[in-house]
């Protein structure tokens, strides 16, 4: 189906120029995105290819550290996340019983608690940086996917080759590794790319709301700052659409992305598809 | 060699009103070295159950099974795994049985290499020996399981199990989902291999025609119990429990076989009766 993998290589391709962008922003960038690098306000010209913002920075600059950011903030949680789901969902899923029955009921708990808000209050306690931000999201965040990964080796560690290889006499953690992992795989990447595109738009969220690292710029607190002081009112589209459009293209990339891979790893997908 | 006591397996369900089911109630017998023992029954009756008890894949509620001189019930988890090799296990479903991201030639050198019985050179000359003995060839040592045939299949799942040179091998069904002319190959195989190793054998199937084929002696199982017990060619053609003589009448009646001949009333009390030497039956029944 080739309609099906052009979706797939585009949407990788448009995520790796992101990850490049995001790679060598020193080099792509004219001006540090702190300075000030002309007159505040300025529309587009050849010196400021987005113009400036109120404090005379430089917007293309900014919006290329931003990439930063932005895609540490995402793949650093997804990866947290992942981490902690397989790990987690593994363990619960392989020996059941006790075990499965004390994470299933503190996950119960843990879910009822509303993610976004549970956030905010850590960001306001704990002031983090963007790194222990992101570490904070993926373990929150990481609570639905020890459900799915669980759900998954529930099944498995009841197939026959699982039990014959307990039967030969290997270790648990041997099989966890070398015949549950490698079969929850494909699950666990899709897992990653779509948490990947949530974290990154919770990041967003937490930038525009003000809870951003001051440290550094990412896309939520480049939108925040248009739309308090006087973006949106002046009609300066510079200032605030390139930091939306450039959340909205790496978002459906990794929608895209997620949904390809889905479909190629989910043979009832590939019936369907006849 | 294998001597099992009053094995229990129950399973229990709820949480507030427990229920219980008797999967496996209390079922005593014993094989010898090198004998094949088949287990009939219908299904549900706990044949799978009882097979997975022996070897401890599922923990069994009570009872003994001792595995030559030892007490297999009672062994910590990392004795039972040092011992694991000496008792195997094969299923039904061959695919299933093997890991689907696994080749072939990953497959039968797991067994080897878990247990660390081979150097890197040993490994490679034990397994082009073990596929040429279940008849494959090393071609078929780079293919995945969804690339081979269920009969191919369920040779792979016997290489991996000889690997280890077990001492007994419970065998669930190994041919029940293959066609009938791979079946016959397969049994054959089966049968030759198990004679070169003197393996003891439980056999778990609900074909008669398999069983009598397989087995030296034959042990028929209702809801969890072992109803009777005794020679193959005893039990088979002189049943004497109620439910074996349907099951005999009813797997011979379309092969166009006689009925089996009667046997002698029983006195009715719970106890099992021997009503040959080596032929025994649960009298309550009756």
């Amino acid at each position: 189906m080739p309609g099906r993998n052009a979706a797939l290589y585009l949407s990788l391709g448009v995520v790796l120029v992101y990850c490049a962008v995001a790679l060598f922003a020193p080099v792509i960038a004219p001006f540090d995105p702190f300075v000030i690098s002309g007159p505040p306000l300025a529309p587009p010209d050849a010196a400021h290819l987005l113009g400036t913002n109120d404090l005379a920075q430089d917007i293309f600059s900014r919006l290329i550290w931003g990439t930063r950011a932005t895609l540490i903030l995402g793949f650093l949680g997804a990866v947290v996340s992942v981490v902690m789901g397989t790990t987690v969902g593994i363990v619960a899923g392989y020996y059941g019983g006790r075990i499965d029955e004390a994470v299933m009921r503190f996950l119960d708990v843990m879910m009822t608690i509303p993610f976004f808000p549970l956030l905010l209050v850590l960001t306001i306690f704990l002031r983090p940086g963007i790194y222990v931000t992101a570490v904070i999201m993926g373990l929150l965040g990481g609570l639905g996917s020890v459900r799915i990964i669980r759900s998954q080796v529930l099944s498995l560690a009841v197939a026959d080759f699982v039990v014959g290889t307990k039967a030969l006499g290997a270790r648990d953690g041997y099989i966890m590794a070398r015949h549950i992992l490698p079969n929850v795989l494909p699950l666990v990447g899709v897992k990653f790319v779509t948490s990947a595109q949530h974290f990154m738009l919770v990041g967003i969220g937490l930038g525009f709301l003000g809870m951003g690292d001051p440290n550094v710029v990412d896309w939520g607190q480049m939108i925040e700052r248009a739309s308090k002081n006087g973006g949106i009112v002046l009609g300066l589209w510079w200032w605030l659409i390139p930091p939306g459009l450039a959340v909205t293209g790496i978002s459906l990339a990794l929608a895209w992305f997620a949904y390809a891979c889905e479909e190629r790893i989910n043979p009832r997908f590939q019936v369907m598809r006849v | 060699m294998i001597d099992v006591c009053d094995l229990k397996t129950y399973y229990s369900t709820g949480f507030l009103c427990r229920t219980e089911v008797r999967a496996v109630d209390g079922v005593s017998f014993g094989i010898k070295k090198g004998e094949t023992l088949g287990l009939v029954g219908e299904s549900g009756c706990g044949k799978t159950t009882l097979g997975r008890s022996l070897l401890r894949l599922i923990e069994p509620t009570g009872g003994r099974v001792v595995f030559d001189g030892t007490n297999i019930t009672a062994l910590s988890r990392k004795d039972l795994r040092r011992f694991r090799p000496r008792m195997q296990m094969i299923f039904q479903d061959a695919y299933a049985s093997l890991n689907p991201r696994m080749r072939v030639r990953e497959s039968i050198t797991e067994p080897l290499r878990i247990h660390g019985l081979e150097d890197r050179a040993g490994i490679g000359r034990r397994v082009r020996e073990l596929i040429e003995m279940v008849g494959l060839n090393e071609e078929h040592l780079n293919r995945r399981p969804y690339e081979l045939s269920g009969g191919q299949n369920q040779r792979v799942v016997l290489a991996r199990v000889l690997a280890l040179e077990p001492e007994f091998i419970v065998a669930d069904e190994p041919t029940a989902g293959l066609d009938v002319s791979v079946q016959a190959q397969i049994l054959t195989l089966f049968r030759d291999l198990g004679r070169d190793y003197h393996t003891a054998c439980l056999y778990i199937s609900h074909d008669l025609g398999v069983v009598r084929a397989m087995s030296d002696r034959v042990a028929v199982m209702l809801k969890g119990r072992i109803v009777e017990i005794g020679p193959t060619a005893d039990v088979l053609d002189r049943p004497c429990h109620s439910y074996t003589r349907r099951l005999v009448a009813a797997s011979s009646a379309d092969r166009g076989f006689s009925r089996p001949a009667p046997c002698p009333a029983l006195p009715g009390s719970p106890v099992m009766v021997e009503v040959q030497s080596g032929h025994w039956v649960e009298a309550a029944a009756r």
